[in-house]
């Protein structure tokens, strides 16, 4: 009896990234069809041509094409990215509302610029909406974090990007200053946009994952 | 025998898989055999159709997925239909009727 769990890692070696059972169910099936084949009186070595036929060629490409878009995007998408989404806007709407409200005290000074207290306090709110919404979507518990974070991912690329250009302006202009200035009169640095947010951004997903009673499982 | 577009294969195939899981839980080669028998070989599946669906339909919860070992000693992955995968049928029945009642009432398929 050919070893089909061996089979289907060697003819399929991108389902190595997807889960054991993927593998094992594949497995299962290329088994069943070729005691099928062997039932409906096919020679041993046609069936086992047959039944491996199903994870050669055109059939191989489109499986793995299929499965990843299944196992990966479609857990991407839903799991982390849009739920991480819904977590930065929300982040960015209690942001502006702040300003706007100019909530007291609305900043304190540290680094060098204006941090955002009151946001930082809302934050796992952001946070644990990010983690339930993953849920909701059947995210492990590394996706329901992935997608609290994403907002202090997404501003941790911003201030790359800012310090990035700032950089280059330092190497192309000689009165930069003030742009880099500007910058940390904004606030806009890693502690007080990346750094800290995440930090109250997991302190809300420890909380959904409590109250959700998420916290003993295995991801 | 006719072939079926691979688009409208796809979004039939959610339906027939719901409707046959309806009855009792089957592993995956049982669901692609069934419906391939069922359908006189007009819908089938092979693995990068059937498993992938499976996967989204557990996804959804729709489906919930259990090994069981058989009395040979060996393990099937058997899917069964959820409560809320069985609330999906009626609506999704409902829409390919309507589905086919625009097309005919265009085509007159059924009288041609």
């Amino acid at each position: 009896m050919p070893d089909w769990k061996q089979i289907v890692r060697k003819h399929l070696r991108v389902v190595a990234f997807c889960s054991p059972e993927v593998i094992e169910e594949l497995a299962t099936h290329l088994e069943d069809s070729y005691e099928a084949l062997l039932g409906e009186g096919l020679p041993a070595e046609l069936a086992l041509q047959r039944a491996m036929g199903q994870s050669e060629g055109c059939g191989r490409v489109w499986l793995v094409m299929r499965l990843l878009q299944e196992e990966f995007m479609s857990g991407v998408m839903g799991e982390v990215a849009l739920p991480g989404l819904c977590t930065s806007a929300a982040a960015g709407i209690l942001y502006w509302a702040l300003a706007l409200t100019h909530a007291q005290p609305g900043v304190i000074w540290l680094v060098g610029g204006q941090l955002p207290l009151w946001w930082w306090c809302l934050l796992p709110v952001c946070g644990a909406l990010g983690a339930l919404l993953s849920r909701r979507k059947g995210g492990s518990r590394a996706q329901r974090i992935a997608a609290s974070l994403l907002p202090s991912a997404i501003m941790g690329i911003v201030v790359l990007l800012f310090f990035a250009a700032g950089y280059t302006l330092s190497g192309l202009v000689n009165h930069y200053g003030p742009v880099f200035e500007h910058l940390e009169s904004m606030g806009i640095g890693p502690p007080g946009f990346v750094v800290i947010p995440a930090v109250f951004s997991l302190l809300g997903t420890g909380i959904a994952e409590v109250s959700t009673g998420e916290s003993g499982r295995l991801a | 025998m006719a072939s079926v577009n691979a688009q409208i294969k796809r979004g039939s195939a959610e339906l027939a898989v719901l409707k046959l899981l309806n009855e009792h839980p089957l592993h995956g080669y049982e669901i692609a055999k069934r419906i391939e028998a069922l359908t006189g070989g007009v819908l089938w599946f092979d693995m990068a159709s059937l498993y992938p669906m499976l996967h989204r339909l557990e996804r959804k919860s729709w489906v919930k997925a259990e090994w069981q070992t058989l009395p040979n000693g060996r393990r099937r992955r058997c899917y069964r239909l959820t409560a809320s995968g069985r609330k999906q049928i009626g609506p999704l029945c409902a829409q390919w009727r309507a589905f086919f009642q625009a097309l005919e009432s265009v085509t007159g398929f059924q009288n041609a």
